[in-house]
């Protein structure tokens, strides 16, 4: 039978000119995908290369300076910029801390629209005040972006409702069911085989699509074979979902319209109502611990904090290192004191800080537990992994940014306290960044949507034998 | 009346070793409804057997009853001495199906319908043995190859003849398969029926056409209300009898019988 | 006859399962959004109200401290929730709440909700908004498929066009009996909201008009969508079919355009990353007057500029404390190199919009979209509006504290306190969202597209219907 249906499924999807048309509407959809994503990546690229080639040219500027200086000649630099103080060094002249994108990132804009891919912690700045989001316009973060994962969250699902929704229905509509019925075949075994067929069918057509979209991009798909089989694994485990999905609706349904119905009813569930709904819940039982109220406490212990500067510092001074400078008395007495005061504050910050942040990861980690209510929900963060443009790699790139914060800061303080000055040979220690991907796998998600697909096709197998009622209405 | 109650030959229930289709004091029922009330009727091999009756007398519900599309509520149903609830797969190798309006693959041809049907019921052939079937059939030869949505009802019958000959099947049921055909088509019809009992096989036929039932049937049996009313063998008499019978049982419901 | 098909429509609409099941859950939806929205609105409020009075507090609470000193320890504007943000909460999400206004800096809005939520948050949430504009149009949709399908499939469109009944009044019954239903819903959502927005405490800005004209874009919408959905059963020859055609007319206008419009927009117009907007700012700042720096050639020339008007020879001659004074002109020559970038990026955005309003022609969820948000006051305008006003404040707050420098001490005198009362004299910062008739100019276009919408809607339905 499976032989039967293997020929005869290709040559009628063909004839229908099914497979056709479906070739063309999703290689065009992919394509521009892809080519959208391409650009954001490209323009992630160029930013950050820009920027390091600024970096490049204020440090060579400075790097000849510092060697004048040490060569003793008289140099045309604001005092308080000399590259031989190290806090010149630790504040004019920052790492680039970047998170660029690597191959995969243009499948999934995920939260790239949203956040900044590069920061340049100072010595003299605190955590707090560096700023790990991007200016984009809300409109565009609203509406979102079209990229392989709307085309294969959103889109794909319907283009499997469209292509199953009707096996069965559409034989008895048609009227062939009862000669098919009256064949030595079971028919639910029948329409199972022409769903996983058709499965099939439209698994080798996106694969090809997007292998030609992707060499055509650039991509060398056999260097990077383990992400590519990932992402088609996560691809094919969705599909077989919905696939699953519509054989259960075949099997317990009745006509066309009915069935598309309850599989577009089963999209809006998927796709649109349980993720709305379970962010309402989530941040209703759960709620995001307030930003407004967070400042507040920390404009309060700020106050205090600076009140006890006061006692110390000079208030003017602590505003306006230039002018401490000039006063070469207080030239080293002041970062000193700056820095103290940076650290007390800090000291007295963080709680505040890390306790909004633990109630958010409490909040956030409650959400991503809920996430299983929703395949579709669970195969975005997937691809948004895949890509390296989820939550989590963003988290992960800001706790990296702020280790490396912590440890440009560490490395200047010493200078400061020893009152050494800065040189030529102590800038090639000075610590550098690099960003280190996080590592993601899909296998659960891959093998639990099979599993959940296998599942319902076992349901429906197992439940056609006391389908014999249906048969009546179905048949007569 | 009397006259008829001679002619009627009631047959046997027990199963004889050469019946091909037993229905055995079959119920069926829906709700309150009673669709078939202690249906008895039998078929062998080499018999063209007529079901007539008005609609809603029972003949659809026994056609689907013997294709195991429904189950009865009381009695026993078989194909080829094999029980067709118990073993519903494995009767149908035994027969083939023709319904009221036969629906194919509009596109697939002739031969890649015949094909398809008879390869998921696990026989294949080769072109030239398809090509055969066809020409049995009486499907014009031009007619193969061409895609199954420009042909005529009468067509597609012969396709669904074609699928019955590549099944060797044994059974033949069919649902109203004259309505909606021309008469020549209709008698071209007639003589492959009468070529397939020729050939052995055992035919249940339900239709309203008394002519063409007269014309091809062995036995005929008139149905009302679930009920077998008659049977006839076809030899035994005449049209004009046949038809004042059928006519007296549709019209006169009172009438006691 | 209009009203006899109308209330054919309605008893088979009342004998059919699936209408009544997805009516009623897409009615019990609404509501609890509307509850839930309620809820969260109130909260927000609280909230931003606690928070003004508390930040005013620390603000008030200073004690003595050098003006300038007051200016980098600055303040926070908040930004308070719209009352039709409860309807419609527009890009909310996505904005910051939390402006910190201080000396030489404008800074951008921080902590947007959307920033602290994870990847999920952008499938969207469960929002009066979502629903009158994603499931509204489905359930118009499945109530209006079949509307002339299922007539052709039974065959009675036909016996009906035979009897001599007018088309016009047919098609007007039936589309009647998808619009009363609709019609009801939306309206009754929309006076409960009135009415709860009506009776809380400060309600300030809430306006019963704007209400009512948010109302109408909706209204408008669904004509479109209903007038769509029955060209489509019209001309389809099945149901099934109707329906595949109907609903990917909805992916296309409600989910694929906005993307591919915001899509377009950014490829088009793209907004610099932070790094590189600030590095312009801080370009520029370097080039012209810096308040701090004395050295600088530009407050070398104000020196001399001041010196020449007051016809005096040494600054220590002036009536006021230069420091002070050089600080207010950095301080505004500042602000005007954040005028001239912001207003780059407003262009840009000016740019962006364009291309929101082309593709708004090829669907009418972009223009209900935006009008919608931004009647609530949830848009991106409304953003800008409100960054603004903050920065105008920041202005003020600054000229008031230097102002304050320069006329009580003398120049040099970086060791003057200005008194602990001085604080509370500087005026509260009140945010003023802007007129409903501004509004409504500025959307004005959106308006148009979406009432040509309508109108071409109307017409195609009814030439098809006649000429068919």
């Amino acid at each position: 039978m499976f032989k039967y249906n293997f020929i005869y499924e290709f040559k009628r999807l063909i004839r229908s000119q099914w497979i056709q048309v479906l070739s063309i509407l999703l290689f065009a959809v992919f394509s521009f995908a892809v080519f959208n994503g391409q650009q954001k990546t490209q323009k992630r690229l160029e930013e950050i290369s820009s920027v390091k080639e600024k970096l490049k040219t204020s440090e060579a500027q400075m790097l000849s300076v510092l060697d004048s200086i040490e060569q003793g000649f008289q140099v045309s630099v604001s005092r308080w910029r000399l590259p031989s103080n190290p806090m010149t060094i630790g504040n004019k002249h920052p790492r680039l801390v970047e998170m660029p994108p690597h191959q995969w990132t243009f499948i999934s804009t995920g939260q790239s629209d949203m956040y900044s891919h590069y920061v340049k912690p100072t010595v003299q700045a605190n955590d707090f005040e560096l700023s790990f989001t991007e200016m984009t316009s809300p409109t565009q973060l609203l509406f979102g972006s079209f990229d392989l994962t709307f085309v294969i969250v959103y889109l794909l699902p319907l283009i499997i409702i469209a292509f199953g929704f009707n096996i069965l229905s559409y034989e008895r509509e048609s009227g062939a069911l009862k000669l098919l019925a009256s064949q030595p075949v079971s028919l639910t075994f029948w329409v199972f085989q022409k769903l996983v067929l058709r499965f099939l069918w439209l698994s080798v057509i996106v694969i090809l699509t997007l292998y030609l979209i992707f060499s055509g991009n650039g991509i060398n798909i056999f260097k990077e074979m383990a992400t590519f089989f990932s992402l088609i694994g996560v691809i094919c485990a969705y599909m077989l979902f919905w696939f699953a999905l519509a054989f259960l609706v075949n099997i317990f349904g009745m006509n066309s319209a009915k069935n598309a119905l309850v599989l577009i009813g089963l999209w809006i569930l998927f796709v649109l109502l349980v993720p709305t709904v379970i962010n309402q819940v989530g941040n209703t039982l759960y709620p995001m611990p307030s930003r407004t109220i967070m400042v507040n406490k920390m404009r309060s212990i700020k106050a205090n904090a600076t009140k006890k500067q006061d006692e110390i510092l000079d208030n003017y001074l602590r505003d306006h290192p230039e002018f401490a400078i000039n006063d070469s008395t207080q030239n080293r007495t002041f970062w000193h004191r700056y820095m103290a005061s940076q650290a007390l504050i800090d000291k007295a910050l963080k709680p505040v800080v890390s306790n909004y942040n633990k109630q958010l990861r409490k909040q956030q980690n409650w959400l991503d537990k809920l996430k299983w209510l929703s395949p579709s929900m669970r195969v975005k963060a997937a691809l948004n992994n895949t890509a390296g443009t989820s939550t989590t790699d963003y988290e992960n790139f800001r706790n990296q940014a702020l280790a490396f914060s912590e440890q440009w800061r560490k490395h200047f303080i010493p200078f400061l306290y020893n009152n050494t000055p800065f040189s030529s040979k102590d800038y090639e220690h000075i610590p550098t960044y690099q960003y280190r991907q996080k590592a993601h796998s899909n296998m659960a998600t891959i093998g639990i949507l099979f599993a959940i697909a296998l599942l319902m096709f076992a349901i429906g197998l197992l439940a056609s034998k006391n389908l014999k009622y249906k048969m009546n209405l179905t048949i007569s | 009346m009397e006259m008829l109650h001679i002619h009627c030959m009631k047959l046997s229930c027990a199963t004889s070793f050469y019946t091909m289709i037993t229905l055995d004091n079959v119920n069926k029922s829906y709700g309150d409804f009673k669709a078939l009330k202690n249906l008895n009727l039998t078929v062998k091999p080499g018999e063209i057997y007529c079901l007539l009756g008005a609609n809603g007398a029972g003949k659809t519900t026994t056609i689907n009853l013997l294709l195991g599309f429904i189950t009865p509520n009381t009695g026993t149903i078989s194909i080829n001495n094999i029980n067709v609830q118990k073993s519903a797969l494995k009767s149908k190798q035994y027969l083939a199906y023709i319904p009221e309006n036969l629906m194919l693959y509009p596109n697939l041809t002739a031969v890649e319908n015949l094909n398809y049907f008879s390869g998921i019921g696990g026989k294949s052939f080769g072109k030239k043995a398809l090509e055969t079937f066809l020409d049995d059939a009486g499907l014009q030869r031009e007619a193969f190859h061409k895609r199954l949505s420009k042909f005529s009802k009468g067509m597609r019958q012969k396709v669904g003849i074609a699928i019955a000959l590549a099944k060797d099947t044994k059974v033949l049921l069919l649902d109203e398969p004259t309505s909606g055909l021309d008469p020549k088509a209709s008698n071209e019809f007639g003589q492959l029926l009468k070529h397939l009992k020729n050939k052995g096989v055992a035919i249940l036929m339900a239709t309203h056409d008394i002519f063409r039932a007269k014309d091809v049937a062995t036995h005929i049996g008139i149905m009302k209300e679930g009920e077998l009313k008659y049977e006839f063998e076809t030899d035994k008499i005449s049209l004009a009898a046949l038809e004042s019978t059928y006519l007296k049982i549709m019209d006169y419901k009172t009438l006691e019988v | 006859m209009i009203l006899k098909t109308l209330s054919k429509e309605f008893k088979e609409s009342f004998r059919n399962g699936k209408a009544k099941i997805a009516f009623s859950i897409v009615v019990i939806l609404l509501f609890t959004s509307v509850w839930l929205s309620m809820q969260k609105y109130n909260n927000a409020n609280k909230e931003y109200l606690k928070a003004t009075e508390s930040e005013r507090h620390i603000w008030d609470n200073q004690g003595e401290k050098n003006p300038h000193s007051a200016a980098h320890y600055g303040t926070y504007a908040f930004k308070p929730k719209q009352p039709l943000s409860l309807i419609d909460k527009g890009v909310d999400k996505y904005v910051g709440t939390t402006i910190f206004l201080e000396a030489h800096y404008r800074n951008e809005a921080q902590f947007s909700a959307a920033a602290d939520q994870t990847g999920t948050s952008r499938f969207g949430e469960l929002t009066p908004d979502f629903i009158l504009l994603f499931l509204i149009p489905l359930l118009i949709i499945l109530l209006g498929y079949n509307i002339f399908t299922k007539e052709k499939e039974q065959g009675t469109l036909f016996l009906l066009k035979s009897s001599g009944a007018s088309i016009n009044q047919l098609t007007l019954g039936k589309w009647l009996s998808l619009f009363i239903p609709i019609f009801l819903c939306t309206t009754i959502v929309f006076i409960i909201a009135g009415i709860l927005l009506s009776n809380l405490n400060d309600y300030g800005t809430f306006s019963w008009t704007s209400l009512i004209s948010m109302w109408s874009i909706y209204i408008g919408f669904y004509i479109v969508f209903i007038n769509i959905v029955m060209l489509i059963s019209y001309v389809s020859k099945r149901s099934g079919l109707s329906l595949v055609i109907a609903l990917s007319v909805w992916i296309f206008t409600c989910l694929v355009t906005p993307k591919i419009a915001s899509t377009l927009a950014e490829n088009k117009y793209p907004y610099p990353t932070r790094q590189e907007f600030q590095a312009m700012v801080t370009k520029d700042k370097k080039q012209g007057l810096d308040g701090h720096n004395t050295w600088n050639e530009e407050a070398q020339l104000l020196k001399e500029k001041v010196l020449k008007e007051y016809k005096v020879d040494s600054l220590h001659q002036l009536p006021f404390n230069f420091d002070g004074y050089r600080m207010q002109k950095g301080e505004e020559y500042q602000a005007a190199i954040y005028s001239k970038h912001y207003n780059n990026l407003k262009a840009q955005y000016e740019n962006q919009n364009k291309t929101y309003k082309t593709l708004a022609a090829i669907s009418p969820f972009l223009p209900t979209r935006f009008l919608s948000m931004s009647i609530a006051q949830t848009d991106y305008a409304t953003h800008w509006h409100f960054s603004d006003a903050a920065e105008q404040y920041r202005i003020q707050t600054q000229k008031f504290l230097n102002d304050n420098f320069a006329q009580n001490s003398v120049f040099g005198d970086w060791k003057y306190k200005a008194d602990s009362s001085t604080w509370s004299a500087l005026p509260q910062f009140n945010y003023t969202p802007q007129s409903l008739s501004t509004i409504i100019d500025t959307n004005k276009s959106y308006l148009i597209i979406l009432g040509l919408w309508v109108l071409l809607s109307f017409s195609t339905l009814y030439l098809t219907i006649k000429l068919k």
